[in-house]
């Protein structure tokens, strides 16, 4: 991409923040910048269509203005719908629950509790503005006391499953995914403090389960 | 049993899709990543339940699976490989284990005796370690295939 404007780049990644220097190609002047990295959710289509830019700009070599333009028409395109997005978590939490080998009682519990919890976290979160761990442990608390039904009243044969499967949704797989990732190409930084993000909202998941558990007084363990 | 393996490939298929909606994952991908999603999940099972494997190596074998295919459709469906191969081992992601780790560590502060202690810190640590390597080890699997197809392509 830097080759086709006719210019040298260099890049530093830390976990908020950028550098970027950039020479013109006879080395003489460079130009450095230093952006912070603001706390967006992870969004794959936007990388996508980053990535469609990208190769754009090599192949095609569409100018600098053109290439604004489009990166401002990506920039805002919506997210996808968020009742679209709980439903879906909904359906994908209760099939996780049938992975695990719950009965179909169990799964439409953990479909009920999943799409509670995490219409509660994104209100908690986007509304109100709480700090995503604690929306988190307050997610993971109300999900386990409605998955906790199947113990309560016995409806289900495999109650445990569901409690167990229904906080589930709130695991930040990506991030640990994108951790891993980075330790193989080297950006030990940014990997270990993935890691250790990805860690405390595990954390703050299981602390809002146990309080779950608590609450409902279970003998889960 | 070749039910239970279909079963298994279509509840994964939508469970991915599910969890990658929470990350945005572009709608013209969803396919892929079910189709992913659900082969991978798939052969773990396979591997797991027919062949008697522990989870850790049926997870390596079955991300390698998820990677020799991803380029494929990726340049099939038009997305980045990383966006349809990442969404499609959430369904893989040892999360159980994951709580199951910070339970143990909770019952390690409320144990009373010597032996309770004992048990709770075997459980935060077996659960730990297991999910930390099953994690690493699927992201090294996905990753290899993917690795050397982009090797080829550019030269």
């Amino acid at each position: 991409m830097a080759k086709a404007f006719g210019v040298d780049v260099e890049m530093t990644i830390l976990p908020r923040s950028v550098m970027m220097t950039v020479w013109d190609s006879s080395h003489e002047k460079s130009m450095a910048m230093n952006e912070k990295l603001p706390a967006i959710p992870l969004n794959f289509h936007l990388i996508s269509q980053f990535s469609q830019l990208s190769w754009k700009v090599r192949d095609v070599h569409i100018g600098v203005d053109d290439a604004q333009v489009e990166l401002e028409n990506i920039l805002s395109q919506p997210r996808l719908n968020a009742y679209l997005v709980t439903l879906l978590t909904g359906l994908g939490n209760a099939s996780f629950c049938r992975l695990f080998g719950g009965d179909w009682v169990a799964m439409f519990v953990v479909f009920v509790a999943t799409i509670n919890g995490f219409y509660l976290k994104s209100i908690l979160h986007k509304r109100w503005s709480w700090d995503m761990r604690l929306a988190t442990l307050a997610a993971a608390c109300t999900s386990s006391v409605i998955a906790s039904v199947g113990f309560v009243l016995g409806v289900t044969a495999t109650p445990d499953i569901a409690l167990g499967t229904s906080v589930l949704y709130l695991i930040p797989g990506i991030p640990y995914i994108n951790s891993v990732s980075d330790l193989i190409s080297g950006h030990l930084l940014c990997s270990l403090s993935r890691f250790i993000q990805a860690c405390i909202l595990t954390a703050c998941l299981g602390i809002g389960l146990a309080l779950g558990i608590l609450i409902m007084n279970i003998q889960y363990f | 049993m070749f039910l239970d393996i279909l079963s298994d490939g279509l509840f994964a298929a939508v469970a991915a899709i599910g969890f990658g909606s929470i990350s945005n994952v572009p709608v013209s991908a969803f396919k892929g990543c079910a189709l992913l999603a659900a082969l991978g999940h798939a052969t773990r099972y396979t591997l797991m339940h027919l062949a008697q494997w522990n989870i850790m190596p049926a997870a390596f074998v079955a991300a390698i699976v998820v990677g020799l295919l991803a380029p494929k459709l990726g340049k099939y469906w038009n997305t980045p490989v990383e966006a349809l191969a990442f969404p499609a081992l959430l369904p893989m992601i040892p999360g159980m284990y994951a709580y199951r780790a910070v339970e143990g560590a909770l019952l390690c502060l409320i144990s009373k005796t010597e032996a309770d202690f004992n048990h709770a810190f075997y459980l935060l640590n077996n659960n730990g370690m297991i999910c930390v390597i099953i994690v690493m080890l699927m992201v090294i699997g996905v990753t290899i295939p993917i690795q050397v197809a982009h090797r080829k392509v550019n030269g």
